[in-house]
């Protein structure tokens, strides 16, 4: 009671420390990087004035899949230019094209996908979040296949869920440029609901409870 | 939805008559958008250069899907627009 609240008062009794469940981790080199930088990828640095395109030197129907979709998802934890665009590019490119070669792969995909999001860099899970959202609709089945997978790469995006701004009647730029993080979760989990199966919202609602079903 | 190139203009080295640039973004502006990205004037010197009858379009929407540049690299684009609005007047428009 009383004794206790004044000893409180004399010992200015602190709360626990931080856990630190959104302070950004560092990165360590990828494997993308050393590829990359031996000459490894069938692609071609183009200096005209292209803007977001790749050059590819082989076409991406004859390229194997199982070695290279992997590689590319794991330069999705770099953030510097050339590495963080020839992967986000390389990774669109290889999906958009990809047909009935992505979903033999999606195992694979699973560890580069937990490894940028466990970075918990705000750049780096917008990134991922689109790629999560152009691989769910890229093939057929693509979505049921990534339901055992739930339990690896949703704990991140529960911790960022609520990370929306509140500017009362203030324009939030990041939601229309999408960039806000909070709003990109939800349009993940959405997808992963829609193109996920029946078993989809029961595995998502375990992982994050305050889901609700679209 | 490709713009109507005559056989014969695409066997034979046509050069064109006159060029504007483009006004408003349309499907074919989108085409053309594609084939100037790649360094070609349009779908009449890709089928030149590159001796082919037929250009790979994606065929939900019509457009061009993938090409192969002068230096034998690919371009691959995307099922849906590119070509924002502030890039349409960037395009040009070949008249033969």
């Amino acid at each position: 009671g009383f004794f206790v609240s004044f000893v409180c008062f004399l010992l200015k009794v602190r709360g626990p420390p931080s856990a630190g469940s959104v302070k950004q981790r560092p990165s360590k080199r990828t494997a993308f990087r050393k590829f990359y930088e031996r000459g490894d990828f069938p692609i071609a640095v183009q200096h005209e004035s292209a803007g977001n395109k790749i050059a590819w030197k082989v076409e991406i129907e004859n390229l194997d899949y199982h070695y290279f979709l992997p590689l590319f998802f794991d330069g999705l934890c770099e953030t510097e230019f050339p590495y963080e665009f020839f992967a986000r590019q390389g990774v669109h490119d290889m999906l958009e094209h990809g047909g009935n070669k992505i979903l033999p792969v999606v195992p694979q995909l699973i560890i580069p996908i937990k490894n940028a999001l466990n970075l918990r860099n705000r750049q780096i899970l917008c990134t991922t979040l689109k790629i999560l959202q152009h691989l769910v609709v890229s093939a057929e089945t693509v979505g049921v296949a990534l339901v055992p997978y739930y339990r690896q790469i949703l704990p991140v995006l529960n911790i960022f869920k609520h990370m929306n701004v509140n500017l009362g009647d203030g324009i939030e730029y990041s939601q229309q440029k999408r960039e806000n993080v909070g709003v990109l979760i939800q349009e993940t989990l959405e997808l992963f609901e829609r193109y996920g199966g029946e078993n989809a919202y029961i595995n998502i609602k375990y992982m994050i409870p305050t889901y609700w079903s679209c | 939805k490709m713009s109507e190139v005559s056989e014969v203009m695409t066997k034979a080295d046509i050069k064109p008559k006159s060029m504007h640039h483009a006004k408003i973004w349309s499907d074919d502006v989108e085409n053309l958008y594609r084939f100037q990205q790649a360094g070609y004037r349009d779908e009449v010197e890709y089928k030149q250069v590159k001796r082919v009858d037929e250009v790979e379009c994606w065929p939900e929407t019509g457009f061009v899907k993938k090409l192969q540049r002068r230096d034998n690299t690919f371009y691959y684009y995307n099922r849906q627009r590119e070509c924002e609005d502030k890039d349409v007047h960037k395009v040009k428009v070949y008249v033969y």
